[in-house]
């Protein structure tokens, strides 16, 4: 799974490295593999003993292929466990956040696309309005993945997820938690030109 | 006196029952939340995994906002809108550069005098006054919560100064202590429900929410109590699926500590949207009531 170190060429591996610890904010030299970011891990039983420490380990040797690609990455839920525990402070839920980007970045297929394509729509939703409309994001959200299982001529998949999301809804519906009304803030103008200094820093 | 607010998109929207209860709970405690003007969501937990920038941005026009209103506490009962608006006050305080390019843009720039609280600070100060206290009618006598934090509480992606402790809080303790209402110890207080994943990953999140059950049920729990939407939803609208699913055959409803509060200081629970559970919370709280008149 991960390549010897052997194999390894040191001029590859160290803007791998120092991207992410630069993006993440995250020192990860500093790891000594204690695995107590192992033993807490929320989803530590869902990633086919994929724990943290392997993922720091793996974009230290500048295994970028499997840092970008593995169960990690993709069912990492943000608890902050790990880095809350860490005797050296490094939060590696920063880590997946980071390594999510950068796979888009590099339009890799997500391990995980529902994951990729919930947050992708709930952050649209909320630049475009101000605030996000559950109604109008979870619709896109939905979108997304009906495009994707059309592709694959999965419809049965389609079916079974508009049949748990319509039940859902209907059961809202009936507990007046939906909300039918449009949420939107003014200062959108404000989102937009913070958002258009976003890119900027992206691509400089 | 009067508090900046923060609801939040989902306090706007499918948990506007909490909202509804925060600004009720908080007048009768003689504390104003007056939601602040034109405020825009704070990003949430997938504003990190999509655009780092944006993920400070969002919640810093907020903060701008209530300061320049002439604010110094805002209340954001949601813990993803708390624990965002937290990192990113943090975050701007410790990066000048980063703080001029985002006040660059804000009508509103923000000058670092807002203390952001999570809606147990902003009771525990209601605590300290005596204020709380002194409005309790029931004693809600067989009410057995364990109190359910979740992650965006007490764990945060950087290095704030945390609220409460980070592996065992007790802020829900100590307000429903107040209340004289006995808690139970378990083991799952911080655990993770999973948020996002219970729809974009539900055997995930369904994994993870019943280890949490299972905890609270053998410990002989009669309810969940969360100050977080997130954790609410999820643990109660998913509560039957992973039930079924996990061979868990106890029902738990699940509440908001508002509610709790309502129902101690006699608010009727029609008015604080009790009745909008997945899985009804209205019979036991009705029961606790007829219980204690009885003893009377």
């Amino acid at each position: 799974m991960t390549a010897p170190a052997m194999a390894i060429n040191p001029n590859q591996t160290q803007p791998f490295l120092q991207q992410v610890m630069e993006r993440s904010g995250q020192n990860l030299t500093a790891c000594y593999q204690c695995r107590r970011c192992a033993a807490g891990c929320s989803v530590g039983d869902e990633t086919d003993y994929f724990t943290p420490n392997l993922l720091i380990r793996m974009v230290v040797l500048g295994d970028r292929d499997q840092a970008l690609s593995n169960q990690l990455v993709w069912k990492c839920v943000s608890c902050y466990t790990c880095g809350t525990r860490c005797p050296n402070d490094i939060q590696t839920a920063r880590i997946t956040e980071t390594l999510k980007k950068m796979a888009k970045e590099e339009h890799l297929e997500p391990l995980q696309p529902k994951v990729a394509e919930f947050h992708d729509a709930f952050v649209r939703s909320g630049l475009r309005w101000g605030r996000v409309n559950e109604m109008e994001f979870m619709g896109a959200y939905e979108m997304k993945f009906a495009l994707r299982k059309i592709k694959t001529r999965e419809f049965g998949a389609i079916m079974d997820e508009i049949k748990t999301q319509a039940r859902l809804g209907m059961e809202m519906t009936r507990l007046r938690r939906m909300h039918f009304g449009f949420l939107m803030a003014k200062g959108r103008k404000e989102i937009k030109a913070l958002q258009r200094k976003s890119k900027q820093r992206a691509t400089h | 006196m009067q508090l900046a607010y923060y609801p939040g998109c989902s306090l706007q929207q499918s948990s506007k029952l909490y909202d509804v209860q925060s600004r009720r709970i908080f007048s009768e405690l003689g504390a104003e939340l007056v939601e602040i003007e034109d405020w825009n969501c704070c990003g949430a937990t997938s504003a990190g995994k999509v655009d780092d920038f944006m993920a400070m941005a969002m919640p810093a026009r907020n903060i701008g906002i209530a300061e320049g209103a002439g604010f110094t506490e805002m209340v954001i009962p949601c813990s993803a809108c708390y624990s965002r608006t937290l990192v990113a006050q943090q975050r701007i305080k410790d990066n000048a550069a980063l703080a001029e390019e985002i006040n660059s843009e804000l009508a509103a720039p923000i000058n670092g005098s807002l203390k952001v609280s999570s809606i147990l600070e902003a009771l525990e100060e209601r605590i300290a006054s005596g204020a709380l206290k002194d409005r309790v009618v029931h004693k809600l006598t067989g009410l057995r919560p364990v109190c359910y934090y979740g992650c965006m509480l007490t764990r945060f992606p950087y290095a704030v100064p945390v609220p409460d402790d980070v592996e065992n809080p007790q802020g829900m303790e100590r307000v429903l202590g107040t209340l004289k209402i006995k808690t139970i110890d378990w083991n799952h207080k911080t655990s993770c429900c999973g948020a996002s994943a219970s729809v974009n990953d539900p055997e995930t999140a369904h994994n993870l929410m019943a280890e949490i059950m299972k905890d609270a049920v053998a410990r002989g729990a009669n309810c969940v109590v969360t100050t977080c939407p997130m954790c609410q939803m999820n643990l109660d609208a998913q509560q039957e699926a992973f039930c079924l699913k996990h061979d868990i055959e106890t029902r738990l409803p699940v509440f908001f500590i508002t509610e709790i509060i309502g129902a101690a200081m006699d608010l009727p629970p029609a008015e604080l949207q009790t009745d909008r559970h997945f899985i009804d919370g209205t019979t036991l709280l009705k029961e606790l009531e007829q219980h204690e008149e009885k003893g009377k």
